[in-house]
């Protein structure tokens, strides 16, 4: 192996790699602010695309760690169609399959744990031992700790430190509206069993799960390891066993689910990366441009000392690389801690619904596309000016003889081309989302492109129509900062830029956000509306679980200020890659469909048709997937086979994002085979209040712990709650974005305006004094970041626009469009109103240098 | 107006050393007289030009134009002395390197409160004066230095100044171009009866001016130095 000294001393080109460090060595020595600035400018850039991707990748990353850990080696899966499982028999039945070398029974149950604590929402798993034969990362090692489980339940740490609980003590389980007291056996922590540790998967053996549950016989879930090269027949053999009312599936089909769910708040995070990546290069870029006078005039000495281009290109590639991988670690670091405290919630519209964790891993790759990302900025705004000079036949000179804004001018001709290459950018997105919403995505990444493409056309008119009315105004500082904004063209487009991409991104995608928040609300209120008080399971959000139909539904009609009860029914259904929300309304009910979620179809017709049974309500990406038309029928995998449903109408999504399947309860306890609630919808008499007959409903169900009442309000609260929850991150991304570029603009700002201290000299000593070149500035930067708000908001309409159309066609999420004129004005604010803030001091300062520099002494 | 300097000294402290840059200097320049002050690098020259122009301000003595003394004002009414009556040209040009000639040339107008219209109708002759007419929209990055020098020059005259201060304004020009300007500068303060002071190494200036001085070690003595005479002829 070669050592260290060995490594020094090898030659690129001629120059030895410690002449190399020995260069840049000098460098920091004697330019170690410059150094740190551009340093910091591809830092920023590099947090905000870490961090973007971290919490992006964290949900589906870490499902896809507990999937994996748990699943092992399993290939194929028996899954239910219902929470009712299926019976221990069939599973049995599987198990002695031939060809199948593992199996390992799961009874997976929604459930409320309480501690001493507090309480929340977790998954009640139970297992057999043959999950320990499927030796998957979490569960290999498990076999004396799921011995030790006995009759009580084994808790993950994460869990355990929300509620307070500890080994030996005791928890409550909420499950099917039934309250059971139960020991901790164990808390497993990361030791035992991995990533499981911040899950909210509580495991108990098969029989105490199935008795928590009050499903003894039943489970939902086999997992199937086969022997090596019989999984087809092993496949064929479980769908003839499963005989068209259990699915059969890959072991690992939640991850499809799970990202077809998750699929929207993804795709809007996807867009702020790539949105975060271009910040990132222009702050890389503009911190690069503020140095490449300076290292132009070293290339020309370099030359003219008797270096050759390969070996100037290989001193300022080696100083590029180095600032960017230093700066890019720096900028992994801080985006790691950005993740981890702004965008660390897991969505509680997820977590209900598919076993995630709020564990964030860090992959390599992640880690390796920021720091790409990082040095790639580096070396394109260090080498672009170098090229160009050594390309030049006589660089020396034309470095030497050309002043320090060399390079600031930009031509006509590349103005004109870079705004129809935008306006060419602009048309295609416009069409190809036309034709394929699912362009949405990249479209918007277009967009950010086009936004820049479009600033030195709307800046070149900007500065001439301020240029043409200081020709007629007295006084004014404006002419001068117009001159000073043209003499640096190139800096200046830049910046804007950087202006206009966080603008752009806050106004597109947190406006697509705002119409969903308030879609959904609206959405909300109108389901839950249908009912002064509603009784559903502790932890259940979207009416999804079950609890036994015992007397206390009797109970709760007799109370005095009860007028009626209904009946709600409903539960997620695997269909395709979509779990959807099966949503069972009693035929008797006020109204079935929400009438602002219809998009296709009559509302009498579609109620009728509904009551009359046979017929259901589909959500529009389901239908459009289905080719489905109004009138048209459809098979549905339901766990008594398949069964033939009637398009009676289309709706939105109703916001759960696969999509919803609204039908009477009538066909739901026909083809789910039971009659257990989801939901009680009690109306109370005229006359009762809510908070009354609230009182009165909990007195009634004094027996039933596991069940919780609320008013119409708190449930709509609730549900709202959970909707801005689950596009908290986007909002918590889009204000860092805003705020992170505008604090980045106001450091190029301060720096820009920092280094011109010998062109403030040249001016004060023409006369000018310093409230006259604070004045300057400030018009200059107000044109500068106004330019820049103006294009990146302009666009950013636009971008909003085609997200919620998006949204609204290929999701079916109930999004109606709304400008958002005030968040917008908000939006510029906060932009314009940081970056002047911020460059306020420096102004100042840089304004007040004295005009006694040396080089006027002779 | 007459510029008048008296007992004007100017130090700095050097790597503990203190340079007398300007030492106990009486000057006097009357309206419509052309001085030039010779003398080698470092001589002090350009301090004293500065102290003239109160950029910078003596450490002793005083300097004083139309017989107000400017080298006691505060920054701002010494950037209004200099931006109202005085034109400087820069050894170093102090332009801006994106800016076309007009604009750099409009710049100090600008800071008299002149609309953009009327600065560059002010500064366009002085463009064509100093024979830039047809190059007014390159910026320095796509002149010669030569070509910038005119520039500085043009902008020192535009705003029509009372007192006229030129710091090597021919030291990158050829000899028929150097003749043109000094001629110009020499036209000027006739003309208009403004005091000029120049600082040159320019062999030809000596042709052009009423009034020699040589600087040496920050002293002023009247006429040439005997060490530069052989380089001047007059």
């Amino acid at each position: 192996m070669r050592s260290a000294r060995d490594l020094l001393s090898l030659r690129v080109f001629g120059l030895r790699v410690s002449v190399l460090f020995g260069l840049y060595r000098q460098r920091l020595k004697y330019h170690a602010v410059r150094e740190l600035l551009a340093g910091g400018g591809i830092a920023v850039g590099v947090a905000l695309v870490f961090g973007v991707l971290l919490a992006n990748g964290s949900v589906l990353g870490s499902a896809r760690e507990i999937v994996h850990a748990v699943d092992g080696s399993a290939s194929l899966e028996l899954a239910a169609r219902s929470p009712h499982g299926f019976s221990q028999r069939l599973a049995d039945q599987a198990e002695r399959l031939p060809g199948v070398q593992d199996a390992a029974l799961l009874l997976r149950e929604n459930a409320v744990i309480e501690g001493p604590r507090g309480s929340r929402s977790v998954q009640l798993v139970g297992v057999t031992a043959g999950l320990i034969g499927l030796r998957g990362s979490a569960t290999k090692d498990l076999g004396s700790g799921a011995l030790l489980l006995g009759r009580g339940v084994g808790l993950p740490s994460g869990v355990a430190e929300s509620i307070g609980a500890q080994t030996d003590g005791t928890v409550t389980l909420l499950v099917g509206g039934a309250a059971h007291t139960t020991r901790v056996r164990v808390v497993l922590n990361a030791g035992a069993i991995g990533s499981l540790s911040t899950s909210g998967l509580v495991v108990a053996r098969l029989p105490v799960a199935q008795a928590l549950a009050g499903q003894p016989g039943r489970v939902t879930e086999v997992l199937i390891r086969a022997t090596p090269g019989r999984e087809r027949l092993v496949a064929g053999e479980l769908r003839r066993l499963a005989a068209g009312k259990v699915d059969v599936l890959p072991a690992d089909a939640e991850l499809s689910l799970l990202n077809e769910t998750a699929k929207p708040t993804n795709q809007s995070s996807a867009l702020f990366a790539a949105i975060s990546l271009m910040v990132g290069f222009l702050l890389a870029l503009n911190a690069m441009l503020l140095i490449v006078p300076e290292r132009r005039r070293e290339i020309a000495e370099m030359r003219s000392q008797g270096y050759d281009s390969k070996q100037v290109l290989v001193v300022f590639a080696f100083q590029a690389v180095a600032l960017g991988i230093v700066a890019s670690l720096v900028g992994v670091v801080v985006g790691d801690i950005l993740a981890r405290t702004l965008f660390e919630s897991t969505p509680i519209y997820l977590s209900v619904a598919f076993p995630i964790s709020g564990q964030q891993g860090v992959h390599l790759a992640t880690v390796l596309i920021a720091v790409g990302a990082g040095v790639a900025a580096a070396l394109v705004a260090s080498l672009v000016p170098i090229l160009i000079d050594l390309a030049s036949k006589g660089p020396v000179d034309a470095v030497l003889n050309r002043g320090e804004d060399a390079g600031q001018e930009i031509s006509a001709g590349v103005m004109r081309r870079l705004a129809i290459a935008g306006a060419v950018v602009v048309l295609c997105v416009t069409i190809a989302v036309r034709i394929a919403p699912v362009l949405t995505v990249a479209g918007g990444v277009a967009l950010a492109l086009a936004s820049l493409c479009f600033i030195p056309l709307v800046f070149r008119t900007v500065t001439r129509v301020l240029r043409q009315y200081a020709r007629k105004r007295h006084g004014g500082m404006l002419a001068v900062a117009v001159i000073e904004l043209d003499a640096g063209a190139t800096r200046a487009v830049a910046l804007a830029g950087i202006a206009a991409l966080a603008v752009y991104g806050s106004t597109a995608v947190d406006g697509a956000r705002r119409d969903l928040t308030h879609g959904l609300d609206r959405t909300f209120a109108e389901y839950i509306g249908t009912a002064d008080i509603w009784v559903t399971t502790s932890g259940n959000n979207l009416t999804v679980n079950s609890f036994p139909a015992d007397r206390s539904i009797t109970e709760v009609a007799r109370a005095p200020g009860v007028g009626s009860v209904r009946v709600d029914q409903g539960e997620y259904l695997d269909v395709g890659a979509r779990r959807m929300w099966v949503i069972a309304r009693p035929r008797d009910g006020r109204t079935i469909l929400p009438a602002g979620q219809l998009l296709e179809g009559s509302m009498a017709r579609a109620t009728g048709l509904l009551r009359q049974g046979g017929w259901a309500a589909v959500s529009s990406a389901f239908a459009a997937e289905h080719h489905l038309r109004v009138g048209d029928t459809f098979a549905l995998p339901t766990p008594a086979g398949p069964a033939r449903f009637g398009v009676a109408a289309i709706t939105t999504n109703i916001g759960w994002p696969p999509g919803t399947i609204t039908l009477n309860t009538g066909d739901y306890s026909r083809y789910w085979q039971t009659g257990d609630p989801a939901a009680l919808e009690i109306n109370l008499k005229p006359g009762v209040s809510a908070a009354e007959g609230k009182r009165e409903v909990e007195s009634a169900l004094q027996g039933r712990p596991g069940l919780r009442v609320q008013t119409m309000s708190e449930r709509i609260s609730q549900f709202q709650h959970n909707a801005s929850q689950g596009l908290h991150s986007l909002a918590e991304i889009a204000s860092l974005l805003l705020l992170t570029a505008s604090l980045a603009l106001a450091a190029a700002l301060s720096t820009v305006i920092y280094q011109r201290r010998a062109q403030f000299v040249s001016l004060k000593e023409d006369g000018f004094d310093r409230w006259q070149l604070c004045r300057g500035l400030l018009i200059e930067s107000v044109v500068l970041i106004g330019i820049g708000c103006l294009d990146g908001a302009i666009l950013g309409l636009y971008g909003h626009a085609l997200a919620n159309r998006y949204l609204r066609l290929d999701t079916g999420f109930p999004a109606p469009f709304s400008l958002g004129a005030l968040q917008l004005v908000l939006t510029l604010l906060i932009v314009a109103g940081v970056s002047l803030a911020v460059i306020a001091l420096p102004g100042y300062s840089a304004a007040g240098v004295p005009t006694t520099r040396p080089s006027f002494r002779e | 107006m007459n510029l008048q300097l008296r007992e004007v000294s100017k130090r700095y402290v050097s790597a503990g050393e203190t340079v007398h840059a300007v030492d106990r200097v009486s000057l006097d320049v009357a309206p419509g007289e052309f001085v030039a002050l010779y003398g080698p690098s470092g001589s002090g020259k350009t301090t004293l030009l500065s102290l003239a122009a109160a950029i910078l301000h003596p450490d002793e003595g005083t300097v004083r134009f139309g017989g107000r003394e400017v080298s006691g004002l505060s920054p701002s009414e010494s950037a209004r002395y200099r931006r109202e009556q005085t034109g400087v040209v820069f050894q170093s040009f102090h332009l801006m390197g994106g800016a076309s000639a007009l604009d750099n040339a409009v710049l100090k107008l600008l800071a008299l409160g002149m609309t953009f219209g009327d600065a560059e109708t002010a500064a366009r002759p002085w463009l064509e004066r100093v024979g830039l007419g047809e190059q007014i929209n390159r910026t320095p990055g796509e002149m010669s230095m030569g070509e910038r020098q005119r520039v500085a020059i043009a902008r020192a005259l535009a705003n029509n100044p009372r007192l006229l201060l030129a710091d090597e304004p021919t030291g990158n020009l050829d000899s028929k171009r150097s003749r043109e300007i000094l001629g110009l500068l020499a036209e000027i303060c006739h003309d208009r009866e403004i005091p000029v002071l120049l600082a040159t190494h320019d062999p030809q200036a000596a042709a052009f001016v009423d009034q020699v001085y040589t600087m040496r070690d920050g002293r002023l003595s009247e006429g040439l130095d005997i060490e530069l005479q052989p380089l001047v002829r007059r």
